[in-house]
């Protein structure tokens, strides 16, 4: 997949679609967002970095690291792509997160954020899609907030123990899966 | 039975206020211009009392307006002619404290200066500080995804919490934490402005208070010198705990008010605060000072009494511009930082275009502006052109890639900003998101999100990175 048309196609000719950063065998249709990669924006004087979904964590630390700069949370597998830490990850990653690109179940582009440190402008909505796990949207895009090297060190919060999920919490997510993807597109 | 005489019966005695004379200290909250009294104003004392009210007012299909103390400034708490206004500001107790989690548990109607004084002994603090810290809780704080002028170090609101209790409008308590596995909810009801549920209990951040802190205050002979300056530290790879530009306007206003020795003959002025380690401020205040060779003058506080009077000038700066006019508006625009010189002077021109004044503070740190419009709400139609003023920057602000606000909210005030920063479907989702948690719409309803059906009849195009919604459509 290298271009927004191109995935947006493949949504909405698609029943069902798994969100996925590398090939493996399986049943179902997969969306591969690997090599949707690359830096789109990089303003070092702003702590703001933009990135497409697919970019690994090694790229952008190398990236980063030539203005001595750093993102503010912690990787272990530093071959991750930013969209999957984005999926699966937690409050000390959508503490970074600053704006995103998303297309939605229903084939549509949305922005939500940007690449200010301060935007209360309508709900949180690139942080609430942080652990969706690919069953809300396809995340497309990502702005981050980063900081110098050594600043970020101090920062720098590792994944902490998850709670259990209530039944109410449950009820809740599922509504909001309705809200992105009401034909239940992402599996 | 009226909905007030089933509050009265259900809650305690003098819990329930009705009647015009009595409702009207929450007509409005800290935006002043849109005044409205409610049903009823109901101040409950605990959880349960709460659950009550939102059992019964559902009940009954009436609106609900939660309220903290009422400081916020885009109408966020303005009640509905036909709402009941639920007032948390007495619960306001400090349920507990971890010195060694650097958390504490406090109930939504504690005020924000309150839990940094109730830890203090600790050598914590809670960093968020908005403006009206003094007096603004902490719910308020939660529902605004509130500020402040350190942010840009320690972050907002939404990163200073580790969980929150919220009510819905079922009267069910819903419990979010940053532990949760999941979608992040608490990060969506940090800032939701009251739309999604009530705050009813709040974990707090707490931060070791910085071993050392300076203030470095510069003159500088024009606003796009001190612009160049705020990007230059962030290169030098410092992040100042807080830093904050004012334009002459606000200097000169400040200075005569609180007297904190602002340079007079200086276009611009910075005040760059450092913190951290004795070592840490040293190495970074050598780094700051050699960035500020194109200051006309530099001073560096010399102890805490000056720092803090440094710091007095620019806090009081709104009420020191409110002596200058009878009026004044405040916005809360977000820019890229790179922008901010040619952001000023688009502001500058309107100011002459629309002939009212503009003074220029801001968390030039975060490129959050505020500019005061002032006007005077006594001659016909001012209101409305500082408005209009207002709009447009707001508007400048969307289009350099900001947004229409960073700490204050859109409450009632920017509906119609919204139009300009959302397109339809994105609009769809916030809509959507307000179902999921508020199906019959009780929940301050009105407020934060335009209806599609405004934004239409403002006939306010959307343009999204260049591209025109149905591009097949001929205009004219």
């Amino acid at each position: 997949m290298n271009s927004i048309a191109e995935i947006q196609q493949k949504v909405r000719n698609t029943n069902q679609l798994r969100i996925t950063n590398y090939e493996k065998d399986c049943e179902d249709e997969l969306l591969n967002m690997s090599s949707y990669s690359g830096v789109v924006e990089y303003f070092p004087e702003e702590l703001v970095i933009t990135l497409k979904a697919g970019t690994t964590i090694d790229e952008v630390n190398k990236v980063l690291s030539k203005n001595n700069q750093a993102l503010a949370f912690f990787s272990v597998n530093s071959e991750k792509t930013i969209g999957s830490l984005f999926a699966t990850s937690g409050a000390e990653f959508s503490d970074s997160v600053l704006g995103v690109q998303i297309i939605n179940g229903k084939g549509e582009l949305l922005n939500f954020g940007g690449q200010v440190m301060k935007n209360v402008a309508g709900y949180d909505v690139s942080r609430l899609l942080v652990g969706s796990m690919g069953r809300l949207a396809i995340i497309t895009q990502i702005s981050l907030k980063i900081l110098p090297t050594k600043v970020a060190m101090q920062f720098q919060q590792r994944p902490s123990i998850k709670n259990k999920e209530s039944s109410l919490r449950l009820e809740i997510e599922a509504k909001l899966k309705k809200v992105f993807d009401p034909y239940g597109v992402f599996i | 039975m009226s909905i007030i005489s089933e509050l009265t019966k259900a809650l305690p005695k003098n819990s329930v206020i009705s009647g015009e004379e009595n409702t009207r200290p929450f007509e409005c909250d800290g935006l002043s211009v849109y005044k409205q009294n409610p049903l009823a104003v109901v101040l409950p004392t605990n959880i349960d009392q709460i659950k009550k009210v939102l059992k019964i007012c559902k009940k009954n299909n009436t609106p609900v307006v939660t309220r903290g103390a009422g400081t916020g400034l885009s109408g966020g708490a303005l009640p509905l002619k036909d709402s009941i206004v639920l007032g948390l500001s007495k619960l306001t107790r400090i349920l507990s404290i971890d010195p060694e989690g650097q958390t504490a548990i406090v109930e939504p109607g504690v005020r924000n200066i309150a839990i940094s004084e109730a830890v203090e002994e600790y050598g914590l603090y809670y960093a968020p500080d908005p403006s009206s810290q003094i007096a603004c809780t902490i719910g308020g704080n939660v529902a605004e995804n509130s500020g402040g002028v350190h942010c840009l170090k320690y972050g907002l609101t939404v990163q200073n919490i580790e969980a929150v209790k919220i009510l819905t409008i079922d009267g069910k308590e819903l419990l979010f934490s940053r532990q949760d596995e999941g979608l992040g909810l608490l990060a969506l009801m940090t800032g939701s402005e009251g739309l999604l549920g009530v705050i009813s209990e709040v974990t707090v951040k707490l931060t070791k208070k910085p071993q050392l802190a300076k203030v470095i205050m510069a003159g500088f002979p024009s606003v796009r010198e001190c612009a160049n300056t705020v990007s230059n530290i962030i290169k030098m790879g410092v992040i100042p705990a807080g830093l904050e530009m004012m334009d002459k306007f606000a200097i000169e206003a400040s200075e005569a008010f609180a007297k904190p020795g602002y340079p007079l003959d200086a276009e611009a002025l910075l005040l760059c605060e450092l913190d951290g380690s004795d070592d840490q401020v040293s190495e970074d205040l050598i780094k700051v000072l050699e960035v500020f060779s194109e200051a006309t003058s530099v001073r560096v506080s010399k102890n805490e009494d000056e720092r803090l009077l440094f710091w007095k000038g620019r806090k009081s700066a709104f009420p020191a511009v409110g002596r200058l006019s009878p009026d004044y508006y405040c916005m809360d625009g977000t820019i890229p930082k790179r922008y901010l010189a040619e952001v000023l002077e688009k502001i500058s021109n309107l100011s002459k275009k629309y002939n009212l004044r503009v003074a220029n503070v801001f968390h030039a740190g975060d490129g959050n502006l505020h500019p005061l419009i002032l006007y005077d709400a006594g001659q016909l139609g001012e209101l409305e052109k500082a408005e209009d003023f207002g709009n447009d920057i707001l508007k400048i602000c969307v289009d350099m890639g900001g947004s229409i606000t960073g700490e204050h909210g859109v409450g009632i005030e920017k509906l119609d900003a919204m139009c300009h920063q959302y397109n339809t479907a994105e609009l769809n989702v916030f809509h959507q998101i307000k179902a999921a948690f508020d199906p019959f719409s009780l929940l301050n309803p009105g407020k934060a999100v335009p209806t599609l059906h405004r934004c239409a009849e403002l006939g306010n195009m959307h343009v999204h990175h260049g591209n025109l919604p149905h591009p097949e459509l001929e205009r004219f």
